[in-house]
C-alpha cells in the first residue's frame, strides 16, 4: 500500500513536471496590429511595453484571459489572449511601388499617395486622384464621388477603439 | 545507325551549359518579380544603360501576369477597391445621413481589423441607405453594409461578426483572386502609363465591371464565403465578443428570406444559410467560454433606434 502511494505521487510530480515544461516551451506571437505587455493581469495595470506584430513571446502560465508571456529580452508581463497565437503572422509592409496602378493610370506620381496609409490614428485623405482618373472615364456621378471622398476621409483614432471598447466592457476591459 | 559526330554533342552540351547557366537566375527573376525590378535599381538606377533597360523590359513583359490579381501593391489594390466603391453607391445607394451611426460602425470595425489577418492596412466602414440586405468588401478595405443588415441584428457582437466576416474577405484578398484572369492583369506590369480612355482603360474598367458581377449578383466562391465565417468567428472572439453573434445573424436572415428582395442581396450572393448556419455551429465548438464574452446589447440598441 505504502509502495502504491509511493507510485501514485511519483506520477503526479512527474505530471505537473512535464505539464511546466510543455507551458514553459510554447511559442506565441503578437498577432494583432501591436500588444501592450501589462504588470498584472488587468488591463488597468500599468504597461510595460508596447509589442509589434509579430514579436516572438514565451508562455510561462495562464490565468482566465491573460497570458503571463516573456519576450525574448527576458521582459516578464502579462498579455491579453486574444492578441497572440501559436501561429506566426505575416507581417505585410505596405509598398507604394512604382508598377503601381497609379502610375499606370495616367502617370500619376504615387509616392506621396497614402503616404500616411499605415499611420496608427488610420488617418487618411478622401478620393484619390486614381480613382477620380476613374470616376471621369467611366462618368460616374458627382454625388458617389462626394460618398466615397466622405466615407475615406472619415478617421478613427487608435485611442477612440480603446475607449470604444472600455466603455463597453469588452475583451481586454471585461469585468 | 546514327552517325556520331562529337562536334556536334561539344557543341550542345556547351549550349546546354549555357542554358542552364542563365536559366536559374532567369528563374529566380521570374519567380521574384519585385526582387528583379530592385536588381534592375540597382544596376542601373538611372535607367541609362540600354541593354540593362531592354533585360528589365522583357522581365517586366514575362512577369505581368505573375504580379497580377493577389500579388499586386496594396496601393493597385486600394485604386481598384475604390473604382469598385464608386460603382456600389450607384449600386447600392448613398451613405446613411447620420454621423453618429457612420462613427460607431466604423470604431468598431476598425477595433476588429486590428485583431485580423491583416491589420497592417486601414479599413473604412460605410452604411448605405438600402433595403436590401447586404454587405460586401471592395478590395483594399472598404465595407459597404445596408441599412436594413444593421436594423436586423440585436446586439454588437452580431455586427463585429459581420464587419469581421467582410473584414477577412479584404484580408485573404478573395475578391481579387476571382478576377485573376481579367485581361487587364496580362500587361498591366510592363506598361508604364496608360490613358484611361484608352484600350488599356478600357480592360480596367471591364477588370472593374467582372468584379460587380461576382460581389453584387454572382457572389464569391463558396469555399471564400466559409472561409470568411469561420474567420469573422475567430476575430469577433479575439476582439472580446461573442463569436455565436454569427450564427444569430445567419438564422435572423433565414427568417428574412422568404419576404426580402433576393436579387443583390447577401441571399443571392452567399451559399445557403442553413449550410452556413451547420458550420458556424460546428466551428463554435472551439470557443468554450463563447457564452461569457461580450454581447453589448443596450449600446448596439441606442444606434440602430438611429436608422
Amino acid at each position: 500500500m505504502h509502495r502504491l502511494s509511493y507510485l501514485f505521487f511519483r506520477t503526479i510530480i512527474l505530471s505537473v513536471f512535464m505539464v511546466s515544461v510543455c507551458m514553459a516551451s510554447t511559442t506565441l506571437y503578437v498577432t494583432s496590429e501591436s500588444a501592450d505587455l501589462k504588470s498584472e493581469s488587468t488591463s488597468s495595470s500599468s504597461t510595460i511595453a508596447e509589442l509589434e506584430r509579430g514579436t516572438v513571446l514565451l508562455l510561462i502560465a495562464k490565468e482566465g484571459r491573460w497570458f503571463r508571456v516573456a519576450t525574448q529580452e527576458s521582459q516578464r508581463g502579462w498579455i491579453y489572449r486574444g492578441k497572440v497565437s501559436e501561429e506566426q503572422p505575416e507581417v505585410e509592409s505596405i509598398d507604394e511601388g512604382e508598377d503601381s496602378i497609379g502610375s499606370l493610370l495616367g502617370g500619376l506620381s504615387g509616392s506621396d499617395i497614402r503616404a500616411d496609409a499605415a499611420d496608427s490614428s488610420r488617418s487618411i485623405r478622401g478620393l484619390s486622384p486614381e480613382a477620380e482618373e476613374y470616376a471621369k472615364a467611366a462618368g460616374t456621378p458627382r454625388q458617389s464621388r462626394n460618398a466615397l471622398d466622405a466615407t475615406l476621409s472619415r478617421k478613427v483614432k487608435d485611442s477612440d477603439i480603446e475607449a470604444f471598447l472600455k466603455n463597453g466592457k469588452v475583451g481586454e476591459y471585461a469585468d | 545507325m546514327k552517325n556520331y559526330n562529337p562536334s556536334f554533342s561539344k557543341r550542345s552540351a556547351t549550349n546546354r551549359r549555357g542554358f542552364l547557366k542563365y536559366l536559374g537566375p532567369f528563374l529566380v527573376l521570374l519567380s521574384s518579380p519585385a526582387f528583379a525590378f530592385n536588381i534592375f535599381k540597382v544596376l542601373d538606377p538611372e535607367g541609362k544603360n540600354e541593354e540593362i533597360q531592354k533585360a528589365r523590359q522583357a522581365i517586366e513583359g514575362l512577369t505581368g501576369i505573375i504580379q497580377s490579381a493577389e500579388g499586386l501593391d496594396y496601393k493597385s489594390e486600394f485604386t481598384i477597391g475604390e473604382s469598385l466603391a464608386l460603382e456600389g453607391f450607384q449600386r447600392y445607394g448613398l451613405p446613411l445621413k447620420n454621423d453618429r451611426v457612420q462613427k460607431y460602425v466604423n470604431t468598431l470595425g476598425n477595433a476588429v481589423a486590428k485583431n485580423s489577418t491583416r491589420p497592417e492596412i486601414p479599413y473604412y466602414f460605410v452604411v448605405v441607405d438600402s433595403p436590401i440586405y447586404n454587405a460586401f468588401s471592395c478590395p483594399g478595405g472598404i465595407v459597404f453594409l445596408s441599412k436594413s443588415l444593421v436594423k436586423g441584428m440585436n446586439s454588437e457582437a452580431e455586427l463585429a461578426c459581420v464587419l469581421s466576416h467582410e473584414v477577412a474577405h479584404v484580408s485573404h484578398k478573395h475578391a481579387l483572386s476571382s478576377v485573376r484572369r481579367a485581361k487587364f492583369f496580362e500587361g498591366a506590369a510592363k506598361i508604364g502609363t496608360i490613358n484611361m480612355d484608352g484600350q488599356d482603360g478600357r480592360k480596367y474598367r471591364d477588370m472593374v465591371g467582372n468584379l460587380q458581377t461576382v460581389l453584387f449578383d454572382k457572389g464569391l466562391d463558396k469555399a471564400m464565403e466559409y472561409e470568411a465565417d469561420q474567420s469573422a468567428m475567430d476575430v469577433a472572439y479575439r476582439t472580446g465578443y461573442d463569436p455565436a453573434g454569427m450564427i444569430r445573424v445567419l438564422k435572423m436572415l433565414k427568417k428574412k428570406e422568404a419576404t426580402a428582395t433576393i436579387k443583390g442581396s447577401w441571399f443571392s450572393t452567399h451559399p445557403p444559410l442553413s449550410s452556413r448556419i451547420e458550420k458556424c455551429n460546428h466551428w463554435k465548438g472551439k470557443y468554450p467560454d463563447a457564452n461569457q464574452m461580450a454581447r453589448v446589447k443596450k449600446r448596439f440598441m441606442r444606434y440602430r433606434q438611429m436608422l
